[in-house]
């Protein structure tokens, strides 16, 4: 693969990932894991717990670094200073910068503006207002006062809560809150949306429209990654990715993703 | 993120918890409300020191005064304003002479004490203890205050000055002209013409007590023929009027160090004063200066005494902050994870917790000014000294204020900035 067809295709690359954890004895939560998300997909990650999405999820969402192996968001490279790989092999320029060996800060860099988080608890800022809490993403890339606000207007006016903007989150619904985290996670415009366990803490309805929410986004071009354990969430990805013991048991096409009630063709 | 971006999300953070918020800030307030108002006190202090010195030289132009006061002491006594004296009288007529011709001497002025039993006008006596023997030049100086009526007295001539305290001592006010008896210690009794009366607000022994509306009553003499104490002039052989105190006026105030000098040097040398004081004595030369500053030392040692007690519960209120903080970062261990998560640097939350310590303690030193200000005043009116605010002090209160914020915020900050995201989402 060249770093063009990287770019142009591949929101995610992961590469042979491992993720060894020292308790004692090593555990190895992901046991070389090799997967690439190309752009505008919708993929599901299935798995018992203890299987390795978490470590999965983390990776991919720069919060952390695999002990072996790469995880490349859209041409860059996360890893830290691997043990694996020599430079001149493993070396991908994005922007004309060698960022195999990202530091810390251009890894948080690269979370904000290409990763964005939909957690199963929403995670909201409590005291801060639906607005305020959308325009958080963008504060931390700087962008200016107008134009984020700007934006996190058009955010709530497309996930149904245009007239919500000044509640704080004990004043919306569960559901109200999701759509409030996935406008969060819209902000910066992401290569990839990373939801873990999005409707896990929804009543079945209310979880129903918040994957018709995600069904949208996919209609619209946003590369979507799901991690869930339920069958029929997960059927509405183009492809599930089955996770046991840190590895990928088998990869699997959905022949008819789900698509509620969304317009255009599927 | 920028500093402004911070302080908005800071300021939300401190309205939030508008009690804890103000409990912390409430030590930082305490310890530099307490700082303010110990130097407060001390700035009034010197400034009524200064102001009464000031008034007293009135007829000098302004950059101080040109005198200097010559008293004789023990050795070992750390030489205070020579108010008083307090040593034996050895200033003969002869060292005055010699005095007057040094060079950049305007004047010397003797002042020597009368011991006496008693005054009587029209009929009434009252004890008093002691007059003040000296010439009339003695009423151009620094302290003596000025004529409310009447002139100085003349030298040789029955002659006394009163100050309006001994004016008004007698059931009927003494008027310039009236006759009083001065009876001495001997039993002999002195007729004199009061030839003038100072104003009330007069007597050099107000070191303090400008506000003091009740000065001691004084009467003055002219030295001939009030002044009785003689001893042998060494240098002469004759006998010789001697005098406890010597004021030497330079001819003007830019010179006043270095006639000090001479005096001092002509003391030490072959004088008579030298002579007729016992080895444990000495002769100690203040200039007007000098006192000034020894009593503004004084006060500055007291001052910053205080200053340090008060600066112990800045520290207090300081590891208040820094209590403070630590608990609002566990407490936020979520929120510093999702800020994390969605793209926040360690020094953006660094930034945040730093700026939210600064703003407490910058509140703190602001409203501790206002207190020290407001304690300070307080306290000068109930001492009735002049208020005087050292406005550097509202400069320093608030760097202070913004160095306690950094100090006490950083390690908290530090601690906060730290967090792995990925622990602090699982955070309950």
């Amino acid at each position: 693969m060249s770093v063009n067809e990287r770019t142009n295709q591949t929101a995610v690359a992961v590469q042979d990932a491992r993720k060894t954890y020292q308790v004692g004895e090593p555990v190895h939560a992901l046991d070389g894991v090799s997967l690439a998300l190309k752009r505008g997909s919708y993929t599901a990650v299935m798995g018992p717990s203890g299987s390795g999405k978490s470590t999965l999820m983390n990776l991919i969402g720069c919060l952390d670094t695999p002990t072996e192996g790469r995880v490349i968001i859209n041409g860059e490279d996360v890893n830290q200073p691997s043990s694996l790989d020599t430079p001149t092999e493993g070396r991908v320029i994005a922007h004309g910068k060698d960022v195999t060996q990202l530091s810390s800060r251009e890894r948080t860099r690269l979370r904000g503006s290409e990763i964005g988080f939909v957690f199963q608890t929403f995670n909201l800022m409590p005291r801060l207002t639906a607005q305020e809490n959308i325009v958080q993403p963008m504060v931390a890339q700087s962008v200016s006062r107008s134009e984020r606000d700007e934006r996190a207007k058009q955010l709530l006016e497309r996930v149904g809560l245009g007239d919500r903007a000044d509640h704080r989150p004990n004043e919306l619904s569960g559901g109200q809150r999701q759509r409030v985290s996935i406008a969060r996670a819209l902000a910066n415009d992401p290569a990839l949306i990373l939801a873990d366990e999005p409707t896990g803490n929804l009543d079945s309805e209310t979880g129903a429209s918040i994957m018709e929410l995600f069904s949208e986004l996919h209609e619209a071009g946003n590369t979507i990654l799901m991690v869930t354990h339920e069958r029929d969430i997960a059927e509405h990805a183009d492809t599930i990715i089955h996770l046991r013991d840190g590895v990928i048991e088998r990869e699997e096409t959905v022949d008819a993703p789900v698509r509620p009630t969304v317009g255009g063709d599927p | 993120m920028d500093l402004l971006e911070s302080l908005r999300m800071a300021w939300r953070t401190i309205r939030g918890h508008r009690l804890r918020s103000t409990l912390t800030t409430l030590g930082v307030v305490i310890g530099i409300g307490a700082v303010i108002t110990f130097v407060t006190l001390g700035a009034s202090l010197q400034g009524a020191i200064v102001s009464d010195v000031a008034a007293g030289s009135s007829n000098d132009v302004a950059g101080g005064s040109p005198e200097m006061t010559v008293v004789s002491q023990l050795q070992s006594a750390a030489g205070g304003p020579g108010e008083g004296g307090g040593g034996p009288a050895v200033f003969t007529e002869h060292d005055i002479r010699q005095l007057q011709q040094t060079e950049g001497v305007e004047a010397v002025v003797p002042a020597g004490t009368v011991s006496l039993s008693g005054v009587t006008y029209s009929g009434q006596s009252i004890a008093k203890s002691t007059m003040t023997a000296t010439t009339p030049a003695y009423f151009s100086q620094a302290g003596a205050g000025n004529f409310s009526v009447g002139g100085p007295f003349s030298p040789g001539e029955r002659e006394v000055v009163l100050n309006g305290a001994a004016a008004t001592i007698f059931d009927q006010n003494v008027s310039v002209g009236d006759s009083i008896t001065v009876t001495r210690s001997s039993g002999t009794t002195i007729n004199a013409t009061v030839a003038g009366i100072l104003g009330g607000n007069s007597g050099s022994s107000s070191e303090f007590g400008s506000s003091d509306d009740s000065p001691p009553p004084e009467i003055y003499g002219p030295t001939d023929p009030f002044h009785e104490t003689r001893l042998i002039s060494p240098a002469t052989g004759e006998n010789q009027r001697v005098y406890s105190q010597l004021t030497v006026v330079a001819v003007d105030h830019d010179q006043v160090d270095q006639v000090a000098t001479r005096v001092t040097d002509y003391f030490t040398a072959d004088s008579d004063a030298q002579g007729l004081l016992s080895s444990s004595y000495e002769v100690s030369v203040q200039t007007v200066d000098a006192s000034v500053k020894q009593m503004q030392s004084l006060v500055n040692t007291f001052t910053s005494f205080v200053t340090g007690i008060a600066v112990i519960s800045l520290i207090v209120g300081a590891i208040g902050i820094a209590n403070i903080m630590l608990v609002s970062v566990t407490e936020r261990t979520r929120e510093i994870g999702i800020m994390k998560a969605v793209g926040f640097q360690n020094r953006d939350i660094l930034q945040l917790f730093l700026v939210e310590a600064v703003i407490l303690g910058l509140f703190g030193s602001v409203f501790g000014i206002f207190l020290g200000v407001l304690a300070g005043y307080g306290a000068t009116m109930f001492l009735t000294l002049p208020f005087v605010f050292p406005i550097e002090w509202a400069g320093i209160a608030v760097a202070v204020g913004v160095l306690v914020g950094v100090i006490a915020g950083l390690y908290p900050a530090w601690n906060g900035a730290r967090i792995d995201p990925i622990e602090a989402l699982r955070y309950a």
